[in-house]
């Protein structure tokens, strides 16, 4: 569905990405993972096409959109959600989910999609005469991934949707992200939260300073000694110890 | 002189719907702002665009004055658009606000001023030219105690009430006004909805100076029609925005509305003679006491 090839990407004259090639196939999770700095936003932003590219193509659906501007890659399905989790605060819930289905001509099928969004996060149904700038950080994380549903998208690109959330809420979108999956929608997610991500995810990416520097299995990342050792480390005991030094 | 109630009232009501003028141009200011970060110095000058677009239709074309309003509206938010997609877009893609572009923005704001009033001597000529309008259908307004409002005024009253609701529907209760103010509040999010952002920021463009227009096409039966009389009007208006709170589209018009009242009342009460500064009069004792504006917002809450 997604091709990546050979991307170099950055802002102004500063390159963030430095080659990289990723596939992501029809239907599924695939998780991008990394640390802080390491490029995962860039990346997405270069795919969503906010930002140029330097170098590389990216292929979506068979088409080449290297060259479209970001409303027009957005058209062909291929939306995102950015890690600002903007919502916009003078707008009511419902106005931004609306918002979301900007481009959509078919208002049965938008009506319907809007119901559906609210049975995935019913609060955003009681919210929804509510101004956003007044919801919860889970809510309004909640409300962008709705917006971006209502676009209809064959691909959603997520971008730390559990940022400064609670364990709970996390699990609950989790598990929303998980149906939104099955119900036919490609996910591309990025996360900080390794553990939770690679238990989601089918395929992983990791990448560090603007490369990818492994790939693989879900379940084969997630037992990786390499994968252990930078990310999954921190148990209770290595906490402990750094809290000590 | 002793106190007459009904002439206090009587400048109460031309300041207010001078006022409204000034508010009508600052409203322009205001969402240029909200829209691209940028405050346009130049927008004085598309009143003045407006004004002379005008007066050519109704003089020199000969349609009725509604139609001239109307034309000059459409043909300075062309004006308008021109002068953005060519001179402005560069910049603003480049960053408004605190970037370095933003405060090239500024310059090229002030030289896009005096180049747009050479412009205009080069076409309309040195002269201040009366606005000769055709009011007669519309009623003069006499209210008790002997106050006569003359059909410009009503006229203008009327208009920019039109224009008000027209705007306030638009952004309210459009898709497209829906997208123009996501458009104002984030871009980035704006493109993420499928949203054309440099369409909708030609339309921004187009309205406030098709706004500007409307104002100069108000003003000039009042007043007469001239190259320089952007500048004042700039002023003014930038005094109605910031008094009204910077950004606020119904800011922009209670501060107008503020500032028509005080320069009125200055006028009768103090010196006519210097009927001009009580607006930065106000303004400057606004900034003083409250910066964020009478009806401002501590932050900037955009859209
Ligand atoms: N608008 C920008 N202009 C210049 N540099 C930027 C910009 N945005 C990000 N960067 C830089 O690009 C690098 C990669 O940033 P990016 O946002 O892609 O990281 P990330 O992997 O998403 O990190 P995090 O997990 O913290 O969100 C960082 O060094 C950052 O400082
Ligand atoms: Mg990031």
């Amino acid at each position: 569905m997604l091709e990546i090839k050979g991307v170099h990407a950055g802002y102004g004259n500063l390159k963030i990405l430095r080659g990289i090639d990723m596939k992501v196939q029809t239907g599924g999770i695939v998780a991008l993972l990394g640390g802080n700095g390491t490029g995962k936003s860039t990346l997405l932003k270069a795919i969503s096409g906010l930002i140029p590219l330097m170098e590389g193509e990216v292929t979506f659906d068979g088409v080449s959109v290297s060259k479209l501007k970001p409303h027009e890659r957005m058209r062909l399905g291929l939306v995102q959600v950015t890690q600002a989790k903007e919502a916009y605060p003078a707008m009511t819930v419902e106005e931004n989910l609306v918002l979301g289905a900007y481009t959509r001509k078919d208002r049965e099928a938008t009506k319907a999609d809007l119901q559906k969004v609210y049975d995935f996060f019913p609060v955003l149904r009681e919210r929804r005469k509510q101004l956003s700038g007044t919801l919860s950080g889970g809510e309004v994380q909640m409300l962008v991934i709705g917006r971006g549903l209502m676009a209809s998208p064959k691909m959603l690109m997520l971008d730390e949707p559990s940022a400064a959330l609670a364990p709970k809420v996390v699990l609950e979108i989790f598990a929303n992200i998980n149906r939104i999956a099955k119900s036919g929608v490609t996910i591309l997610v990025v996360e900080q939260n390794v553990r939770m991500a690679l238990i989601l995810a089918q395929y992983g990416y990791i990448i560090r300073d603007g490369v990818i520097m492994m790939q693989g299995e879900a379940k084969e990342l997630i037992s990786d000694p390499a994968v252990k050792e930078s990310f999954l480390g921190g148990s209770v005991s290595d906490t402990t110890k750094a809290l000590r030094n | 002189m002793g106190f007459d109630f009904n002439s206090l009232l009587a400048f109460i009501i031309f300041g207010v719907t001078i006022g409204v003028v000034y508010g009508i141009v600052a409203l322009g200011i205001s969402l240029i702002y909200s829209g691209l970060d940028i405050v346009h110095f130049a927008h004085g000058e598309m009143y003045m665009f407006g004004a002379f677009f005008g007066l050519v239709l109704a003089h020199n074309v000969g349609v009725p004055y509604p139609v001239a309003l109307i034309g000059a509206m459409i043909l300075t938010a062309i004006l308008g658009m021109a002068v953005e997609r060519v001179f402005y877009r560069r910049l603003t893609r480049a960053g408004g606000g605190y970037t370095v572009a933003g405060m090239g923005m500024i310059i090229c704001g002030f030289g896009m001023s005096v180049a747009l009033v050479n412009a205009a001597y080069f076409f309309f000529g040195a002269e201040a030219e009366p606005f000769r309008a055709n009011l007669d259908y519309i009623p003069r307004l006499t209210f008790p105690g002997d106050i006569n409002v003359p059909e410009s005024y009503v006229l203008t009253a009327i208009i920019s009430v039109l224009l008000m609701t027209g705007l306030h529907y638009f952004l309210r209760h459009t898709k497209t006004g829906l997208a123009v103010r996501a458009v104002a509040h984030n871009k980035d999010i704006a493109y993420l909805m499928g949203i054309n952002v440099p369409l909708m920021i030609s339309l921004i463009f187009g309205l406030a100076c098709g706004l500007a227009a409307a104002a100069g096409v108000l003003i000039g039966p009042m007043q007469s029609v001239q190259v320089e009389m952007g500048y004042l009007m700039l002023m003014k208006a930038f005094a109605a925005a910031v008094v009204g709170g910077f950004g606020s589209l119904p800011g922009a018009i209670l501060g107008g509305i503020m500032v028509g009242i005080f320069e009125n009342l200055g006028a009768a009460y103090i010196s006519a003679s210097h009927k001009d500064i009580y607006a930065f009069l106000l303004l400057i004792l606004v900034l003083m006491f409250r910066p964020s504006g009478l009806f401002g917002v501590e932050a900037k809450v955009k859209a």
